[in-house]
């Protein structure tokens, strides 16, 4: 207890290069990325308007996918299946072409006819509309994280460690898209909602660690840190524990809520790093200094 | 341990009873034995006698029903047949004695297990998003497309139904259609339809179809009928015709027009030289030839006619049968001032719809228990680990409680927001178990209340930044955002001070 506390009093300025070098690549990165993609994400249809075929037939997708991806523009194909069994139930084709080419091309291959409602599904979304829509949740998002440190602002009323929980979500949210471009996965609205979801559990341990480094009196800094730790660890690890599970029980099986349990569980793994590393060095500065 | 419960722990209790109540009902719905008719058939005779939607078949010809499996056995049985059987179907309430040739035209669905209405994302059906072709509408214009949409999906007989108006945060209105076990391309056509009739003789318009100018329209089987079926070249053709009723200013207009014409003599009999011509969206229907007494006379009561083709006998007459229905449809409601463009048009098929909410359930499950083992872990107290999983699941079961109360549609972003309120609420009730175990000196009630400080300030940011979603993307993510806030309102007012309480007993 002492050594650490030892190591962490003279070293937590230090530490504080870590996530300053990760944050730094990180939006370097996202400036790259933007100059070659046009945005700071992968998109899938949902935010980019298109098709989206469900096939309830069994279907072999390596053979759909080399024949049909030249003819249909992004093609991304999915496989669902039964979670015991591992038996294929349906298959999920999803193109920006548009829907009745997209629905011939597939009949073609296919060699039968697909009969909406029984078997196969249809789903289009205009592109002007999920343009609009991609715009406003970028909004929304927006907005959210300006209400978010206007709300912690009134709370502990003082810049700099308001500045700290809003510098730690935001770190979060770029971490984490930077690791979801690099894995090459796309962004629902799914992925939107589930960023929101993330700016809440990352204000949550904010708050605790903040409340109990400024707020409270008893016990040394350093202990009422390690307190705070191990409240908060307890909670992200809880968090992280049932979200992986849950990730892995519903992979494959519905793709909305394996993107929202995606982007948690890696949000909440850097929502680790930046609370304890970067919150925890920024109000250990402001609390010693302000002594 | 005989100690008296606090008021916040009885509050708890009775919230998690008064939700299971508003979840399965009163006597539980999942006891209930029978069918549900989900969809009925308007043209059939049990409808006229009084069979409606959400009616509960009990009894078929004195043989128990307590599934749609039983139901589906014994009309296979019996149908189809070739003389007409008698057929008597008992209700809760009712009975009806029927004579049919063919199963009744009735759709049945085992009654569902819980009062909790699916969202159409788990339930199946289609749902499509609409807006006006090249052009802008205000609120009190989408308000009036949702009218005469919502009368024109009724006519067809479609009753499951929402048609609500969204806008988004650009101030774009749209109308959401929402139908249950529809497919997408009998939505697709009944939106696509600006459904604009006109009535021309010549080029002049007589009359057009909705209020102004129709005053009634007869579907009574003696007004309006199959008047008979031909063959010809291409297949099968039957004629259909139904009276109407003109309002009085169409009735002139029809006596002015008419007064100017002449008249022909044909061996057939005496018509006037122009035909009345029948459109729908621009499209000839039909040309009626005008008897001679017409001519100039103001006249309220007019024949409408048309016809379906087919290749068999039988589908032309289904088909003219539609064709009529859809003109009544067209004349009653009147025809929308615009095109409609369906800018999202999604369909889900509803058997996975089941097996996801399987899935989910055991998702729940385990997730729940994983973390029942790292609390339990992490601080050796079974039972405020015990209390702690107690509390997350009756915060789910009052969140339930309260969507089946305010007909709250379950969808998938509302079991998103359900996982996010479980997620904050177990986050915030280790909060107070840590505050509990601290071995600080002030007492165990003002750690609580400390504890209670952090929970608040997390509530009200969540709180915040959840509201831009109530209206972005034309609310279509509402649902996470409604679910969210109610889950963790109720998480802080009440299922997580009563946790508070319950450590303060395990305390003492």
């Amino acid at each position: 207890m002492k050594v650490l506390s030892g190591f962490h009093d003279k070293h937590y300025k230090t530490l504080l290069l870590i996530p300053l070098i990760l944050i730094v690549l990180s939006l370097a990165y996202m400036f790259v990325f933007y100059q070659n993609n046009g945005d700071f994400f992968k998109k899938d249809i949902s935010l980019t308007g298109g098709t989206s075929i469900t096939v309830y037939e069994k279907v072999n997708i390596e053979e759909l996918k080399t024949t049909l991806s030249s003819q249909l523009n992004d093609l991304n194909v999915r496989e669902i299946y039964d979670l015991r069994t591992r038996e294929q139930k349906a298959v999920i084709i999803e193109t920006t072409s548009d829907g009745e080419f997209a629905k011939q091309t597939l009949e073609e291959f296919l060699n039968y006819e697909l009969k909406e409602g029984e078997n196969s599904d249809f789903e289009f979304t205009g592109s002007a509309l999920s343009q609009s829509f991609y715009k406003q949740l970028l909004v929304a998002i927006l907005i959210a994280f300006f209400f978010m440190a206007i709300v912690v602002l009134i709370l502990f009323r003082t810049v700099v460690p308001s500045m700290a929980v809003v510098i730690s979500a935001f770190a979060d949210i770029l971490m984490t898209l930077v690791l979801l471009n690099m894995l090459g996965i796309k962004f629902s609205t799914a992925g939107i909602v589930a960023l929101l979801m993330l700016i809440g559990y990352s204000v949550d341990t904010d708050i605790l660690l903040t409340t109990r480094i400024l707020k409270r009196t008893e016990g040394t800094l350093n202990r009422r840190i390690l307190g705070a730790f191990k409240t908060g660890i307890t909670m992200t690890l809880t968090s992280l524990f049932a979200f992986l599970i849950a990730l892995f029980i519903v992979k494959s099986f519905s793709p909305v809520l394996t993107q929202i349990f995606t982007v948690l569980v890696i949000g909440l793994g850097f929502d680790l790093l930046n609370t304890w590393i970067t919150n925890v060095s920024i109000l250990k500065w402001y609390a010693l200094k302000k002594k | 341990m005989k100690k008296k419960l606090t008021w916040k722990i009885w509050l708890l209790i009775i919230l998690v009873a008064f939700s299971l109540l508003s979840i399965f009902g009163m006597p539980p719905t999942f006891l209930e034995k029978g069918v549900v008719v989900t969809s009925i058939d308007s043209d059939s005779s049990l409808f006229e006698q009084g069979l409606s939607q959400g009616s509960i078949i009990i009894l078929v010809d004195e043989i128990p029903i307590t599934n749609l499996e039983d139901y589906t056995k014994i009309m296979q049985e019996k149908f189809p047949s070739n003389n007409s059987q008698k057929t008597t179907i008992k209700t809760k309430d009712s009975e009806y004695v029927v004579l049919l040739k063919d199963a009744p035209q009735i759709v049945v669905e085992d009654i569902s297990n819980s009062r909790i209405k699916l969202g159409l994302d788990l339930a199946g059906g289609a749902r499509a998003l609409v807006k006006a072709e090249n052009k802008s509408l205000t609120p009190s214009e989408v308000g009036d497309l949702i009218d005469i949409t919502r009368n024109r999906l009724n006519e067809f007989g479609l009753t499951d139904l929402k048609v609500l108006p969204v806008s988004d945060l650009s101030g774009n209105h749209f109308m959401l259609i929402e139908i249950a076990g529809a497919t997408p391309k009998d939505l697709k056509q009944l939106v696509s339809e600006q459904g604009k009739f006109e009535a021309k003789i010549g080029n002049e318009t007589v009359f057009v179809g909705g209020d102004k100018d129709i005053a009634s329209v007869s579907r009574d089987a003696q007004n309006s009928r199959i008047e008979g079926c031909s063959q010809s070249q291409e297949g099968y053709f039957c004629r259909f015709s139904f009276a109407i009723t003109l309002s009085g200013d169409a009735a002139k207009r029809h006596a002015d027009i008419t007064d100017k014409l002449e008249v022909n003599s044909t061996p057939e009999g005496n018509y006037l030289s122009e035909k009345l011509d029948l459109y729908l969206d621009d499209k000839l229907v039909d040309r009626l030839l005008i008897s001679e007494g017409l001519k100039g006379r103001v006249t309220t009561q007019i024949a409408i006619s048309g016809s379906g083709e087919g290749n068999t006998e039988e589908e032309a007459y289904e088909n003219a049968k539609e064709e009529m229905k859809k003109l009544q449809t067209v004349l009653i409601t009147g025809s929308l001032p615009y095109k409609l463009e369906i800018v999202k048009l999604d369909t889900i098929s509803p058997t996975l719809g089941k097996e996801f909410i399987n899935v989910i359930l055991i998702a729940g499950l385990v997730a729940i228990l994983a973390v029942l083992i790292i609390i339990f872990i992490r601080y050796r107290k079974i039972k405020a680990s015990l209390a702690l999983i107690l509390t997350t699941v009756s915060e789910v079961i009052i969140i339930l409680g309260v969507a089946s109360l305010i007909d709250w549609n379950l969808d998938l972003p509302s079991i998103a927001g359900i996982l996010a309120t479980i997620g904050t609420g177990i986050d915030d009730l280790i909060v107070l178990l840590d505050e509990s175990v601290h071995s600080i000196t002030i007492s165990l009630k003002q750690r609580l209340k400390r504890a209670f400080a952090i929970i608040m300030g997390a509530y009200f940011t969540s709180l915040v930044s959840l509201l831009p979603l109530l209206w972005a993307g034309a609310g279509l993510l509402k649902g996470f955002a409604i679910t969210t806030i109610i889950g963790i309102s109720i998480g802080v007012l009440i299922t997580r001070p009563a946790f508070s309480d319950m450590i303060k007993r395990f305390g003492e």
